[in-house]
């Protein structure tokens, strides 16, 4: 038997890369530290990533070496504190910057961190923290890094999400509260929440309000009750669970509530419902300025003063246009229902009759009742009557292609109950046949809904190709 | 397990499964032996990704490789066999210089069975890889052996008698961080150089206490502690220009006082006067012989007392200039600490002196050690008087400065690093932002520095060696001195910081490709500045790299596949075991639930969700197997044993429920010791029966799927190897 190669046996060959990793449109980044790659894919396209060597975070959450990551749809920033290596396969838009806003970001986190401690001394709460800036000022994204960071040093933040423009672990629309305890998704950027199988990042638990319209404005007598509602429910997790207890919140919002008539009022009611201590703003001097003034006087139940501070945006922030926005959410409830191209899930359709269904309807942008007058303190009054339509049958045909939250609540549930009931999942009316009056819905698994109140909002608005 | 076509899909899935084989768990290794005998057909391409995966692999993973491609050569044969012959040569040895001693020695003994039969099975006589195939690493390794021998003194017992009785044994010497033999395996001219060695026969090695980077035997590198890729042997330069510094052990030196140095490295030499502190009743020293010294010298040189910089200080000295451009404006704040700081190194420059002096006095030669000292602390003071610096580093160097007035036991440096250019080191000295608080209260801590000063001058040092901090640096930064100093032994040293990896771009030319990856000096002191940030805006605008190395270093190492850091010590460990297997679990049931069909589960419900817990990964793992009861046993060759891995001390722990103690067996799979029946949990090990049966309702739920409390107490061999039985559990969708 003749063994090739046998005879060099005092060479040994090195080669570093094998040849499979030699494929064409490969880059290498050099980044030297302190600074950051920031790159956007578009939506059709992909890109495969590898940190070659040194150490790489994105948006707070540490890359393994070598190890492929594919970012499709994403505009982002990979951060390096020591420098880094990375070679990207596939197209994209991207530069090198080296002026970020990171070390206020860090300290931030510190700051965080040493209020964690002391919390965890005097077994307190830790820090609430409300993330306020303007759209595309990156306010996402710090919320981000802040919980990557808590993360990684062990922490367990509740993060809440009161921006239904985007959604968090879920689709847009929703308002959630979460726990993260463990490493966020790089690639899905928060991870996902429980599927029938194993998942490659843990999975994450959500709760999940359903507001169903775009902006708070559009119908603050919808969210405010619902702000209220995940505020009540996720501080009684804090007060069970020490982990999360100590570690605290942050707050991601909406960026319209930073101005307009009722900026102040919505802002406030978040500070209020969630016993906001800190907040961070992103970008604007003039809303710094005047939520220190306003706040001024202002203290928690327990006494304490609200902190205003003001971090830089990042240069890196970019304006993500409607149609991103757009795709950014159809890919949402896409994923929400068939999964991820890695991690594929099989929804169900099903028939059901128009008269087994209790459909409650979001009324659309409505114009607010002039005697909601802004400022802390002000009390909701109770709205049994309106808060949604109930749906007849005539509206059938305009639900096609809509995305419906299924309540946690029963068929004759009084509207406020349906309100504050959280949500359980969604289902999408991929088909209505008013002749027949049935509508077939697709939903996460077959497992029966049974007689629960589905919520219509607009928003998410109606996704066409879901099922295409 | 269902797999594509074409052999490099194949290829690919089994890179996949192979990267997050990091253990040795029998169950992972016969899951990966079936799986390439069940893919035969594309045997070429799994041997190649298996030859593949051991190079690239990190240098802990690689032991698990080599076991995977172990069990596929005994247990499947050929045509693995021949596909992995023809490269085992470079297989083995690449990944050999790479590992620490105990994974050398594992494989050492698999080299061992691959020259004999396969047991028990119906292969034939014939050995598992011809003798053309293993003849070559045997040699290669009794060449690096005889070298090391005389150069490291270390040995592996076993191997030694495996190759030809060569039983003499050694005095573990592990002090020395770089072989500097490195280059030597492969290059007969080097081994020949050698005679017998000279060391007492002692028992097993033992590895000294102050030991941090893996011993060094064989005269092969030292594991470096993270490295991606694999160096070529024939890489290593020759010991002058790579490893222009070599700290000596003193302590060693001591213990076995007629042992001679069996090796110096060539850029020593200049380093000369040296001699052994008067504490030692030998009088020996390491004779300035360029190559390998075989005797004892003494000591030629006069005393270089007033000048004690020999040349190359001199020549470093002009180089030395911390890059300027780093350093910003604003610490004037810090003046009175560096003052303070100033005057601290000028005393210590004096008492210094005079202990050299005293030295000298009595016709002795200095201890070099002082004189190291001495010319580092001359330089540091330049530096201070000279320019500014950063408050980061002051209080370094103030910390530093503390510890060499204070630190009467040296510990060693855990590894031959050097200086590397600013980037390498980039943890080290990121730029200089003033934080006059944390710098502050350095200060604040430090103990009356003349009490120090005064023990110091009173108490005879502890006998340590002289480094050579001095050369082959291109640029020298503050830092880099307080490393002498730490080298000098006098400084605290940071031992077990993990390293982070650089930038190969800025790997020092010349050097083999471990170095860069060792930890550079002065993190310890990073990590003990407080936490001084407040939500001010003057206060978020520092940098405050300490605490950045809060997010990395002081985390531990990161995982492989998802770059979540685990510790070192111990409970990290464990931690980590848990998490890879969590990896592995995941990503052998994912395929199988890809075609049964996933589907997104509902949220939460109120209380449900306000009642739930965060788990980690490593605790997700049974909820996650549980859930996809079928997706484990896809093989039945998963038995499944509970056991731990013996503690490599003896252990005369028992199990915290029945008092009893622990079956220690031998498993020849693993081929570790384990202690049978018996199970981690949070840190404490209980015998897996008996905390089966106190905790019930917990392992109601399913750890892994496996009826464990139906079983109750039971012989635990009686089901290795057995098929295990899987209940498919319904379990509600974890909220």
């Amino acid at each position: 038997m003749s063994i090739p190669g046998l005879g060099l046996s005092a060479s040994v060959a090195r080669t570093q890369l094998g040849p499979i990793d030699i494929i064409e449109t490969i880059a290498v980044h050099e980044l030297s530290r302190n600074s950051e790659w920031r790159f956007e894919v578009a939506i059709s396209q992909s890109i495969e990533l590898k940190v070659l060597s040194g150490t790489a975070e994105l948006f707070g959450t540490e890359l393994a070496l070598n190890h492929p990551y594919t970012f499709r749809g994403t505009k982002a920033a990979i951060y390096s504190w020591h420098g880094c290596r990375l070679e990207v396969k596939g197209l994209c838009t991207e530069y090198i910057a080296e002026e970020t806003p990171m070390i206020s970001y860090v300290n931030a986190h510190f700051a965080l961190e040493k209020s964690r401690d002391d919390a965890q001394e005097s077994g307190g709460e830790g820090p609430r923290v409300l993330v306020l800036g303007p759209s595309n000022s990156g306010k996402t994204s710090l919320v981000k890094l802040l919980t990557a960071y808590a993360v990684r040093m062990g922490r367990q933040p509740m993060i809440i999400n009161t921006d239904s423009r985007e959604g968090l672990l879920s689709i847009p629309g929703i308002l959630t509260a979460t726990p993260f305890a463990s490493t966020l998704d790089v690639e899905e950027g928060w991870g996902s929440s429980p599927s029938s199988g194993p998942s490659p990042v843990p999975v994450k638990s959500p709760l999940c309000y359903y507001y169903g319209l775009e902006n708070p404005e559009d119908n603050t007598r919808l969210w405010k009750p619902t702000v209220s509602r995940l505020a009540i429910t996720a501080t009684s997790r804090l007060v069970d669970d020490p982990d999360v207890k100590f570690t605290g919140m942050i707050i991601d919002t909406p960026g319209s509530i930073t101005s307009g008539k009722y900026s102040f009022d919505l802002i406030s009611h978040i500070v209020k419902e969630f016993q906001v201590n800190t907040i961070l703003i992103l970008g604007s001097e003039r809303l710094e300025k005047e939520m220190t003034r306003q706040l001024q006087a202002y203290k928690t139940v327990r006494g304490e003063e609200v902190t205003v501070l003001k971090l830089d945006k990042s240069g890196g922030c970019v304006d993500r246009d409607e149609t991103f926005m757009r795709a950014t959410r159809d890919i949402a409830i896409k994923e929400y229902f068939f999964g991820t191209p890695s991690h594929t899930l099989s929804p169900q359709t099903r028939q059901i009759s128009f008269s087994d269904l209790t459909i409650y309807r979001i009324t659309s942008p409505t114009t607010i009742s002039s005697n909601f007058l802004p400022g802390l303190g002000e009390e909701e009054t109770s709205f049994s009557c309106n808060i949604y339509e109930k749906t007849s049958a005539i509206d059938f045909g305009e639900m096609l292609h809509s995305v419906l939250a299924v309540a946690y609540a029963r068929r004759g549930d009084a509207q406020e109950t349906v309100r504050d009931a959280p949500v359980m999942g969604f289902v999408y009316v991929a088909e209505v046949d008013a002749r027949r009056e049935k509508v077939s819905l697709l939903a996460p698994s077959s497992e029966d809904i049974g007689e629960r109140p589905l919520v219509w909002g607009c928003w998410p608005e109606a996704v066409l190709n879901l099922m295409g | 397990m269902s797999y594509g076509v074409t052999s490099d899909e194949v290829a690919e899935d089994y890179v996949h499964a192979l990267q997050s084989l990091t253990m040795n768990t029998r169950v992972e290794i016969s899951n990966l032996t079936l799986i390439a005998k069940e893919n035969i057909e594309h045997a070429l391409a799994i041997s190649e990704a298996l030859r593949k995966h051991i190079k690239q692999t990190s240098p802990q993973k690689k032991l698990p490789a080599f076991y995977v491609l172990d069990s596929i050569v005994k247990n499947v044969g050929t045509p693995y066999t021949l596909f992995f012959g023809r490269q085992l040569y470079a297989t083995f040895m690449e990944a050999y210089v790479l590992v620490d001693n105990s994974t050398r020695r594992k494989m050492d003994e698999m080299l061992k069975t691959w020259k004999e039969p396969v047991p028990g099975t119906t292969v034939g006589t014939a050995p598992v890889f011809p003798p053309e195939v293993t003849r070559p690493i045997e040699n290669a390794l009794i060449k690096a052996r005889t070298s090391a021998v005389q150069a490291q003194q270390q040995q592996m017992r076993g191997q030694q008698q495996l190759m030809g009785g060569r039983g003499a044994s050694v005095t573990p010497y592990t002090e020395t961080p770089t072989p500097p033999a490195a280059g030597n395996y492969g290059q007969p001219g080097y081994g020949t150089n050698y005679s017998e060695q000279q060391y007492p026969p002692a028992g097993a090695p033992q590895p000294y206490p102050h030991q941090v980077n893996g011993q060094h035997i064989n005269g092969l590198p030292s594991r470096p502690p993270t490295q991606q890729y694999s160096p070529p042997v024939q890489q290593y330069p020759s010991p002058v220009q790579q490893y222009p510094q070599q700290v000596q052990s003193q302590q060693y030196i001591q213990t076995a006082p007629n042992t001679q140095y069996p090796y110096q490295s060539p850029a020593e030499q200049w380093q000369q006067p040296q001699s052994y502190p008067p504490t030692n009743p030998y009088g020996q020293q390491a004779p300035p012989v360029p190559r390998f010294p075989q005797q004892p010298a003494v000591l030629q040189q006069p005393s270089v007392l007033q000048q004690p910089a020999v040349p190359q200080h001199n020549q470093q000295t002009t180089q030395w200039q911390p890059s300027q451009a780093q350093v910003p404006t604003p610490y004037r704040a810090l003046d009175n600490g560096l003052h303070s700081l100033i005057n601290d190194i000028a005393n210590l420059i004096r008492s210094t002196r005079e202990h050299v002096a005293q030295q000298s006095q009595y016709g002795r030669t200095p201890e070099a050690r002082l004189l190291t000292k001495l010319k580092a602390l001359l330089q540091l003071d330049e530096i201070l008087k000279g320019q500014q610096l950063p408050p980061d580093q002051l209080a370094l160097i103030r910390t530093q400065v503390n510890n060499l007035s204070g630190e009467a036991e040296p510990p060693h440096v855990p590894s031959p690093q050097t200086y590397s250019p600013p980037p390498a080191n980039a943890p080290l000295l990121p730029p200089p932002v003033p934080t006059p608080a944390a710098a502050a209260s350095v200060l604040s801590q430090l103990p009356s520095l003349a009490a120090l000063l005064a023990r110091q001058s009173a108490t005879p040092q502890p006998p340590v060696v002289t480094p050579t901090p001095v050369a082959s640096t291109p640029a020298l930064d503050p830092a880099s001195i307080l490393e002498r100093l730490r080298k000098a032994g006098v400084l605290g040293g940071g031992t077990s910081t993990p390293p982070l990896s650089t930038l190969p771009g800025n790997v020092l030319p010349g050097f083999p490709p471990p170095l860069p990856f060792t930890p550079p000096v002065g993190r310890q002191p990073l990590a003990e500045i407080p936490n001084d940030v407040v939500l001010k805006p003057s206060s978020i605008k520092m940098f405050r790299p300490h605490l950045v190395f809060n997010l990395y270093e002081r985390l531990g190492q990161p995982c492989n596949t998802c770059g979540r850091r685990f510790q070192t010590d111990e409970e990290g460990k464990k931690k980590k075991a848990a998490h890879l297997d969590w990896h592995f679990k995941v990503n052998t049931s994912t395929a199988e639930a890809a075609v049964r069909g996933q589907h997104r589960s509902w949220y939460a419900d109120e209380l449900e969700w306000i009642h739930a817990r965060e788990v980690d990964d490593d605790q997700r793992l049974s909820n996650t197997t549980a859930k996809n009861g079928t997706s484990a046993n896809a093989s039945p060759a998963k038995p499944k044993i509970q056991y731990v891995l013996a503690p490599s001390a003896n252990s005369d722990k028992v199990c915290p429920i029945c008092q009893e103690k622990f079956e220690t067996s031998y498993d020849d799979d693993l081929q570790e010791w384990i202690w049978l029946d018996a199970k981690d949990v949070g840190g404490r090990i209980f015998h897996a029966s008996c905390h089966a049966e106190a905790y019930k309702d917990q392992a109601a739920a399913v750890k892994r799927g496996t009826p464990e409390p139906v079983l109750g107490k039971r012989k635990a061999e009686d089901d290795r190897g057995g098929v295990v039985v899987r209940v498919k559990v319904k379990t509600e969708p974890s909220p």
